[in-house]
């Protein structure tokens, strides 16, 4: 529509991302204006848009992504390619004695950081996961009491982003946001100011990441788990660590399932096979399980201000902080660095890393130094 | 009635506009004032599709010897009336030759695609320009314009009726335009669409004088 | 009161064909008269309708043309003079009772006046009904000017009676919906009285049963009204000739193509060069008239629209009378000289005589030619067909397009005939993916329904309209429940047949007539045969689309929603806004990302306007129908729309 050639907006993404697969349905593209949306886990595109430069594609994490831009602005540094990401410290942790009533997925720790972070008043809102039976819907809250309520991982990837673009509309400032590393790398996006405009403001006050190794496919997931038992049944679905290689599912009047991993994996997005990040690197905190303790969480502080929150949490009885067992951290440190490995040599193979022009649109861009060490 | 004879014969009036500006009331009522003088008249339209929004032409054939058909053979057009500028361009694509006048509203109405932004809609001045250069004389009327102060914008065609019999070619006056709506028009509409008629008999003297 | 039925005889009137063609049926004292909505035909029915209390007839839109076929056939059957009247494409619906209407044969006049469509201006298709005329062997004929029109008809009516068969006028768009001065005859005094007898031998035309067997004597009997008819062709008034003895090119025509010819011809200055045949009586074709013509001059010209009906049969009959009037040379579509598809015009017959005779013919100079070319195509943008502003298909199919990019399993919708048609164009979103003829639409999606088994996943949709749903969608919904064929039918329904004049139809409580009557439900019906049904008002975008992803989730076999709105040109809401509709312009942002213009770049109803130079959309306040569904459509909730003061 302006003509100048950038071909940055919605034409392009669609070819790139959403026609090829890659997109894992983060939402970042969808609710910013009426073309794009999201429905039942899945991206639409309703209509085409002929703008040259868009904000779908700036915040999408799956295209022009420059990695050592990000990291300058969120951590001072370029990118590294460290398994964990940029980090100040990781600890054990878990929900505090003056969190009550919460049924959480493991340790409860994200639920605490965010609901400790709104009753201080550091946020006016908060971007979190709900699910509708077993779909997973954003929910922006803006009450304390109803952050407990999304508690639990939800396995099948959410367009969490979208209800981030609605409270942005909204004129919300400073938003919480809970979400997996492709949606932690489309907010750092997001507040890097993709479009350059002059009455910017970064509208997280708190960006919490979670693990993720993948996710599945919604409009998959439900019907493969409505063969096995009724969807409305559902109470909790976990993947325990390994060696035990199953997808737990916990139904009312104490029914338990066990699906192997490998049925699962098929309902995986392809998107997820080239996802480099395991642990939410873009984040101010990340939150993951902790192996061997299903009650408790691994936490990694990034930044100053998450590393100010949970210092106060801890403080004032909101969240229980404890030393991380060097098993674990080695473990997580061999998990995160080989999925980002296998990723890197995919893209890398398939000629999605550091495309040579910008016509040529690159998925992620980094030193070639790095890059060629992350895939020896 | 012996009809007069006319500058050529048959005279051909093509009045054109986008469906729903009253192209099929007009010709029909200047129709009717030709055949009250006794020529043979024929009209060719089309009805239906036109209306949602599309080119609507009626051709109206005029002749004081026979009845002939309902389409203008190319480029045999004398006079083309438009209640939409850029329909008469369209019109004179096919049916215009150097001779031909042409009476054109200057209201634009925007076709979908322009709107859309997929086409672009000339100015007034390429219009004019394009004109000229078809025609042997083009005179741009106000109608709507005109129309909307008398209270209704559908009155534009009429106005534009008014306007071509003040042009000469055709033997047709207010009196002949009178006896045609007060047989065929409600009393109450009857008043305004006089005073339509009646100005735009006014605004072609008023452009002929100037001419002079 | 109608100038249609002014008592002095001799008066002249200017009248669009259709109405010289009623002028014909009421001097010739039609009592009954039916049909279906269809261009070029429907003034016809609606013209009759307006008189039919003033003149004591009886007039009725029937739901299909097969069904008004068989209303006026009941009518002669009763000794009573009917007209039934369509397009092209009711001849087709009518084909399989006309067939047997021509076996048993007829009582009362009655006479089927078909109005093509060459050139498909309001159709989509241009087929011809000239051919029915010849497989079911009865009378054709065709006007080839208004006067004729009005005589044709009334004479149909005397020769329907005579030869106690149905006869067929068939009439073109040109002729149809063209006007000119016609001069009127006497209406007649006679009252007819309605008896139906049946008690006679089984072989007498007019006590006997009204059965098609026996098949084989029956027809025989056909076939000698055939012959009669034949005979009486020869002396036929309607066949006339104009031009020198020895022509050196003999034109023969029908229809609107004999004016295109006439002028063509004194344009080119060929009067004492082609002679003009002008056949009225166009099947069965009379041999000995068509002989004296032959035997003129060697080489022939056929003009007529759209196949090469005449050409064939003229062909046929001088291969037969090859003895007497030797080899011919013969110009028309089959060789190429005229087009076989399109309608004709004045033109093309002039180039056709032009190559023909060796005439150099140009109506205007080159340059003028490429001048206003050019300046057509920079300055005259095409204009599409749109759905009215405040159409409330175009709400159906934005929230129906939504609907099915949102389910993202590439479903597809299998369109049908009426104002929603043009749902295939940017209108309608490019919504429509199949589109044939009535009813086709549900009966082809009952077809996808079904290929489950080989691997089909994409949902199916289906739409048509009240009008349609009657007509002949109904036999395909009962065959979509019946077989479980997993399909989502929606039934636009607007309360009127609105593409063709917002003509009544069996979902409205009131007909032809403007008598009170009762409606028939679509809802209940569709209930009724068995399909899950939903009724939503379209405008309610939010709400329709919602349904519509629910409905199409849903595996259980055929389902219908009934999108329940009032077409923007009803009585009930022509000129009424719900609401003042307006935009405000700080709020608006335009061309930039979060709107990229979507009310008028997709959305497109012609009640928005861009305004190019403040770069803001408006409202065009005269244009704009008030019904308010843009104020949600706009992300930006820019469109601001306010409830209109009760007066």
């Amino acid at each position: 529509m302006d003509g100048k050639g950038l071909n940055r907006g919605q034409e392009v993404l669609r070819k790139h991302v959403l026609d090829a697969y890659l997109c894992t349905g983060c939402g970042a593209c969808v609710d910013l204006c009426p073309y794009n949306r999201s429905y039942r886990g899945k991206i639409a595109v309703l209509f085409p848009c002929v703008i040259d430069e868009g904000r779908c594609f700036a915040y999408c994490p799956k295209i022009e992504v420059d990695l050592d831009e990000l990291s300058m602005r969120f951590f001072g540094k370029p990118y590294d390619g460290n398994p964990l990401g940029a980090y100040q410290s990781i600890t054990a942790a878990k929900a505090g004695h003056r969190i009550k009533d919460i049924s959480p997925q493991a340790g409860g720790t994200v639920s605490a950081l965010i609901y400790f972070a709104m009753i201080k008043g550091y946020l006016d809102g908060a971007v979190l996961t709900d699910r509708k039976g077993l779909l997973p819907v954003p929910r922006f809250v803006t009450h304390p009491g109803d952050v407990l309520g999304c508690a639990t991982s939800k396995f099948a990837a959410a367009p969490t982003l979208s209800a981030v673009n609605h409270a942005v509309k909204e004129e919300y400032g400073n938003i919480g946001f809970v979400g997996t590393p492709c949606q932690i790398l489309a907010t750092a996006l997001m507040r890097s100011n993709p479009l350059q405009g002059d009455d910017f403001i970064d509208p997280f006050g708190l960006v919490v990441g979670l693990f993720c190794t993948w996710a599945v496919d919604f409009r998959l997931f439900e019907p493969f788990l409505a063969e096995r038992i009724e969807i409305d049944r559902i109470r909790k679905i976990d993947i325990p660590p390994p060696p035990a290689e199953i997808l737990e599912v916990f139904a009312d009047v104490g029914t338990r399932l066990e699906i192997p991993i490998n049925e699962v994996r098929e309902l995986v997005p392809k998107g997820c096979s080239y996802c480099i990040d395991m642990t939410s690197e873009f984040s101010d905190l990340s939150v993951g399980v902790m192996e061997g303790r299903p009650d408790m969480n691994t936490l990694i502080i990034r930044t100053d201000r998450g590393r100010r929150i949970v210092e106060e949490a801890e403080r004032e009885g909101y969240l229980t902080i404890s030393k991380l067992p060097e098993e674990n951290m080695k473990h997580l440190v061999w998990a995160s660095g080989n999925k980002k490995r296998r990723a890197l040599v995919k893209a890398q193979g398939e000629g999605m890393v550091n495309t040579e022009t910008d016509a040529e649109k690159s998925y992620l861009r980094m030193s070639a130094e790095v890059l060629e060490r992350l895939i020896a | 009635m012996k009809a007069k004879q006319l500058s050529k014969d048959p005279f051909n009036i093509i009045i054109t506009g986008v469906g729903g500006q009253g192209n099929v009331m007009a010709s029909r009522i200047l129709s009717n004032m030709l055949v009250n003088k006794g020529y043979f008249v024929t009209i060719g339209e089309t009805f239906g599709a036109s209306q949602r929004g599309g080119s609507v032409i009626s051709h109206i054939r005029v002749s004081s010897r026979s009845a002939w058909g309902p389409l203008v053979p190319k480029g045999r057009g004398d006079v083309v009336v438009t209640l939409e500028p850029i329909e008469a361009i369209r019109v004179l694509a096919h049916y215009g030759n150097p001779a031909v006048e042409v009476l054109a509203n200057t209201r634009a109405v925007y076709p979908a695609s322009v709107t859309a932004g997929e086409s672009t809609y000339p100015t007034f001045e390429e219009i004019k320009e394009m004109l000229k250069k078809l025609a042997a004389r083009v005179w741009l009327i106000d109608a709507t314009d005109e129309a909307v102060k008398l209270g209704n914008s559908i009155l534009s065609n009429i106005i534009m009726m008014g306007a071509l019999s003040a042009v000469g070619h055709l033997p047709i006056d207010q009196d002949d335009f009178t006896a045609v709506i007060s047989r065929t028009l409600p009393l109450d509409k009857i008043a305004d669409n006089l005073q339509a008629f009646a100005l735009g008999v006014g605004m072609m003297k008023e452009k002929r004088r100037q001419e002079r | 009161m109608s100038y249609l039925t002014d008592k002095e005889e001799g008066t002249s009137y200017l009248v669009m064909g259709n109405e010289a063609i009623v002028r014909g049926a009421l001097e010739a004292g039609v009592n009954v008269a039916s049909g279906y909505p269809g261009t070029p035909s429907s003034e016809i029915i609606d013209s009759l309708a307006k008189v039919a209390s003033e003149l004591d007839l009886y007039v009725e839109w029937s739901v299909n043309e097969k069904v008004a076929l068989e209303v006026a056939a009941a009518a002669s059957f009763a000794k009573l003079r009917a007209l039934c009247a369509m397009k092209q494409n009711g001849v087709d619906v009518a084909s399989d009772f006309l067939l047997h209407l021509a076996g048993t044969g007829t009582r009362g006049g009655i006479v089927l006046v078909a109005c093509d469509d060459p050139g498909a201006l309001s159709s989509a298709n241009e087929g011809e009904s000239r051919y029915f005329a010849r497989m079911m062997e009865i009378p054709l004929l065709e006007p080839g000017n208004f006067q004729e029109a009005k005589e044709m008809t009334k004479w149909a009516f005397e020769l329907s009676e005579e030869i106690r068969q149905i006869v067929f006028v068939r009439s073109v768009t040109r002729i149809s919906h063209a006007s000119g001065n016609i001069t009127y005859g006497k209406l007649p005094e006679k009252k007819r009285r309605a008896e139906f007898k049946y008690d006679g031998l089984i072989l007498d035309p007019d006590e006997g049963v009204m059965v098609s067997p026996p098949v084989g004597w029956k027809h025989q009997r056909q076939q000698e009204k055939v012959k009669k008819v034949r005979e009486m062709f020869e002396e036929s008034p309607f066949n006339t000739y104009q031009g020198p003895e020895r022509p050196d090119l003999l034109l023969i025509t029908s229809s609107a193509c004999y004016l295109y010819s006439r002028e063509a011809i004194s344009i080119l200055g060929l009067e004492d060069r082609v002679g003009l045949l002008k056949l009225g009586t166009t099947w069965p074709l009379p041999p000995k008239l068509l002989t004296k013509h032959l035997l003129k001059t060697d080489r022939v010209m056929i003009v007529e629209e759209v196949l090469p009906f005449l050409e064939d049969h003229v062909k046929i009959l001088a291969a037969e009378q090859a003895f007497e009037v030797g080899v011919k040379t013969f110009y028309g579509k089959n060789d190429g000289t005229l087009p076989m598809s399109g309608e004709l015009n004045p033109d093309l017959v002039i180039a056709a005589l032009s190559t023909v005779l060796g005439i150099d013919y140009a109506p205007v100079s080159e340059d003028y030619e490429q001048s206003a070319k050019l300046f057509a195509s920079v300055g005259a943008p095409v204009r599409d067909l749109v759905f009215c502003a405040g159409c409330p298909h175009r709400a159906s199919f934005f929230s129906i397009h939504n609907a099915l990019e949102l389910d993202g399993r590439k479903g597809f919708v299998c369109g049908d005939i009426g104002c929603y048609a043009m749902a295939n164009r940017p209108t309608g979103y490019r919504t429509l993916k199949t589109l044939h003829a009535m009813g086709s639409g549900t009966g082809v999606a009952s077809g996808f329904g079904k290929m489950g088994q080989f691997g089909m996943d994409q949902p199916i949709l289906a739409v048509c309209g009240d009008s349609t749903f009657y007509h002949a969608v109904m036999p395909a919904l009962v065959n979509a429940v019946h077989n479980k064929a997993d399909i989502t039918l929606v039934v636009m329904d607007n309360s009127g047949t609105a593409m063709t004049g917002f003509q009544p139809h069996p979902g409205v409580a009131r007909n032809a007539l403007g008598q009170e009557v009762p409606g028939v439900d679509i809802a209940k019906i569709s209930e009724a045969i068995g399909a899950r049904v939903e009724i939503r008002d379209p405008f309610n975008v939010q709400e329709t689309r919602e349904t519509l992803n629910n409905l199409i989730e849903d595996k259980n076999g055929a389902k219908v929603l009934v999108l329940r709105q009032a077409c923007a040109l009803s009585p009930q809401r022509r000129n009424k806004k719900n609401y003042d509709v307006r935009v405000d312009q700080t709020i608006c942002v335009g061309e930039v990302c979060g709107c990229g213009r979507f009310c008028t770049r997709i959305f497109r109803c012609p009640g928005i306007i861009w305004n190019y130079e403040k770069k803001r959309a408006e409202i065009d306040e005269v244009i704009c129908a008030g019904c308010g569904v843009c104020a949600d459509v706009c992300p930006q909730g820019a469109i601001i729309r306010e409830d209109v003061p009760k007066r």
